[in-house]
């Protein structure tokens, strides 16, 4: 292995522009009977070293298809990488063969699954599904590698790792086989971790506890992290730069701060809108009218559109890219002039958004 | 786990008891048993004839109190040499018929061990039974390994790559197979292979029917047919080979069919499992994600069914059987029915009674090695 396994905390330190992951208009496809879903449509951005980013959206609007995509577990067919490039480390992923992306899998990119419950072999111990991926990347001995996944367990806070380890999965509960899904993702040192929802099958409290959990060990070993969420609450407590994907692409992107204080797309303004709080007893709930447009048939316009409560003229004609924005990170014609329309954009000013108000 | 086996042997006491009766109940119940074969035959005098159905216990009429009487005969409880009270409940030599004969007691029962006397050989039933084994256990132990060997190759390859012209070519040939009956396909493979090649003149391999060649050899489980079987082994071999292939091809056809639609959903299902997603994140190569993750889990359901599937051991092949005139348990069965030898059908009915208890027992024990969910306490 030329590549070192471990990236340690002054090399986050130094990170700066030091680019780790750079996703370049990828556009993944599902051919199914019914015609052609573009699940991701055109998706562009950037991780940097030890940085920690926020994929936020709701159901279906391509998160995980994303991550999906870079790990390349997507089967082929049905999905269909239809354009792009994952340059990480300088190589694109989508250009290695099947033998090289297994050693990218596990070893450089890790990943936790939303589902704990079912994202650990019932046959076999944890021990075991540990020690399999130490032993594969870093041709430890099985002796070693099961040492290995003690350490690792014990680093993400389990108590007695030694009797732990040699347990089954059905007989730990949800929280604990989260932390296990975490040590064996973080037992190769990878440089990016990609979590897809890994709090959304847990209790609030063991929620935080994963979360403080991911952090710490995020702080500790200076891996990147892309954190796959629909809960706004978890993205402003771990995230340093948020992306907001609605039906397939990027729509508004920013610092934690500016995306949830301010935000400038309706979406995410919509979305913010529609979190519960405490001081709205009694009241319904704020929700963003209308539904996901249709995979099979979406709007000419801007796919938000018909769901927008600022909409006009341009937006059900022209689709506005995030690309092509100016601002450059927000896809909407309130900020960027329509080519051709005739209606001048409606600036709006950056307002905070009171949550749930 | 010794406990876990011993509750669930235990617990398999009363299901058997259960069986027992019921077998006995099933088939007194149906019209037209010894009883009647024997008034057809005018030429048993009335004294020989009532001499006769004492020997079995077995009653002219069916009343409640005569369905007793038969079922203790069966059992080897009652003496129905005498008909009265106590009387009948002592053996000729005076002890309590249940006891074993030594000990002064009855000759012949289910409790005396040799599941009553036959009436077409009058010899005991176990005796009967046991010189059919070998040749039944041949077959359908052969049949079995094959096709559960085979179903789980295709199965699994035709899950893996699902939808492929493997995988539609397989499903194809399992529905045709599965919907052909024994008893025809048995009869092609003889009209073809024993019949139509060997009077074209390709090849006189294939026999019709039976387990040996008898114009070479001394009739099969005799004890000169074992002689020979000494002087010759290898001959010996290839010529129940031989006799083996048709009636094994009948039953593993359709057997493959069935088992490898089973291995392949539960193939399938197990690779659409959130594990195998995290199996393949973790970079492994996609045989072991297979081999490793799918298969064992995949297997779990396989297990049960295969265990589920001994009891054809013994009782599974009585059509193959008769078609192919194997002399095995299944042709004795249909060969009882015939005769009216009802003890006989009685005996076969408990011992695929036990193998069926035993399979699931089996099952159970086997399921709670492989499957680590399983509790045992």
């Amino acid at each position: 292995m030329t590549v070192p396994t471990t990236v340690t905390a002054p090399a986050r330190a130094s990170a700066g522009n030091d680019v780790l992951l750079e996703v370049r208009d990828l556009r993944t496809y599902f051919h199914v009977l019914d015609g052609t879903v573009k699940a991701v449509d055109g998706v562009s951005f950037s991780v940097r070293r030890g940085q920690t980013i926020g994929l936020v959206g709701e159901s279906g609007c391509g998160k995980s298809v994303t991550a999906l995509t870079i790990m390349r577990l997507l089967d082929i067919p049905p999905a269909e990488i239809a354009s792009g490039e994952i340059i990480f480390e300088g190589r694109d992923l989508l250009t290695l063969s099947e033998d090289e992306m297994r050693h990218v899998r596990g070893n450089d990119i890790a990943m936790i699954f939303q589902e704990p419950m079912t994202s650990l072999n019932p046959v076999y111990t944890v021990g075991d599904q540990i020690a399999e991926a130490v032993m594969l990347h870093q041709r430890l001995s099985k002796k070693e590698a099961w040492n290995k996944a003690i350490e690792s367990l014990r680093a993400v806070g389990i108590n007695n790792p030694e009797r732990r380890v040699k347990q089954y999965p059905h007989e730990l509960s949800g929280g604990m086989r989260q932390r296990v899904m975490i040590a064996m993702a973080l037992s190769c040192d990878p440089k990016l971790l990609i979590a897809d929802e890994p709090t959304t099958a847990l209790d609030v409290t063991i929620q935080a506890q994963i979360l403080e959990l991911i952090k710490d060990v995020q702080d500790r070993t200076g891996t990147a992290l892309m954190l796959i969420t629909h809960d706004l609450g978890v993205v402003a407590e771990t995230v340093h730069d948020v992306l907001v994907m609605y039906a397939g692409r990027i729509v508004e992107t920013g610092t934690v701060e500016d995306v949830l204080l301010a935000p400038k797309h309706p979406y995410t303004e919509g979305l913010l809108r529609s979190i519960p709080s405490r001081g709205m007893k009694g009241q319904r709930l704020n929700v963003i009218k209308g539904t996901v447009p249709n995979p099979f048939n979406m709007p000419k316009g801007c796919n938000f559109a018909p769901r927008c409560p600022y909409a006009f003229a341009p937006c059900a004609e022209y689709d506005p890219r995030i690309e092509e924005a100016n601002p450059p990170d927000v896809a909407c014609w309130l900020y960027t002039p329509a080519p051709g329309s005739p209606i001048p954009p409606r600036i709006r000013p950056r307002r905070p958004v009171e949550v749930g108000a | 786990m010794t406990k876990y086996i011993i509750r669930r042997t235990l617990g398999l006491l009363p299901l058997f008891v259960g069986a027992v009766v019921i077998s006995f109940l099933l088939m007194r119940a149906a019209p037209g048993g010894p009883q009647a074969a024997l008034a057809g035959i005018k030429s048993i005098t009335q004294e020989d004839r009532e001499k006769w159905l004492r020997r079995w216990c077995l009653q002219a009429e069916v009343t409640p109190i005569n369905m007793l009487k038969e079922f203790g005969g069966w059992l080897g409880v009652l003496n129905c040499d005498s008909d009265t009270v106590p009387e009948i409940f002592f053996s000729a030599q005076g002890g309590l018929n249940v006891l074993p004969a030594a000990l002064g007691g009855g000759d012949n029962g289910i409790l005396h061990g040799d599941l009553g006397l036959s009436i077409r050989a009058g010899r005991p039933v176990v005796d009967v039974i046991l010189e059919r084994v070998p040749a039944t256990l041949l077959l359908t132990t052969t049949a079995l390994a094959l096709w559960v060997g085979i179903a789980i190759l295709i199965g699994t390859y035709a899950a893996v790559h699902r939808y492929s012209l493997f995988d539609q070519g397989m499903t194809f040939l399992a529905y045709v197979f599965y919907s052909l009956p024994t008893f025809w396909l048995g009869l092609m493979l003889i009209f073809f292979f024993a019949v139509f090649l060997r009077t074209s003149g390709v090849t006189d391999f294939f026999p019709s029917g039976g387990i040996i060649t008898t114009r070479d050899w001394p009739p099969f489980n005799t004890p000169q047919y074992w002689a020979a079987f000494g002087e010759r082994p290898m001959a010996a071999i290839v010529d129940i080979g031989r006799h083996l292939v048709l009636p094994v091809f009948t039953l593993v056809a359709v057997n493959i069919a069935a088992d490898s639609r089973f291995v392949r959903a539960a193939m399938l299902e197990a690779l659409n499992q959130d594990y195998i997603r995290t199996a393949r994140a973790k970079g492994l190569p996609a045989r072991t994600v297979i081999a490793k993750h799918a298969f064992r889990n995949a297997m779990l359901p396989v297990v049960t069914n295969v265990a589920l599937e001994l009891p054809f051991l013994v009782s599974g092949a009585i059509v193959t059987e008769t078609i192919f005139t194997w002399p095995g348990l299944g042709r004795l069965f249909i060969e009882s029915v015939g005769a009216r030898d009802y003890f006989v059908l009685m005996g076969l009915l408990l011992v695929s009674t036990v193998f069926i208890l035993i399979a699931n027992l089996l099952a159970d024990i086997v399921y709670a090695i492989v499957d680590p969910r399983i509790r045992y306490d």
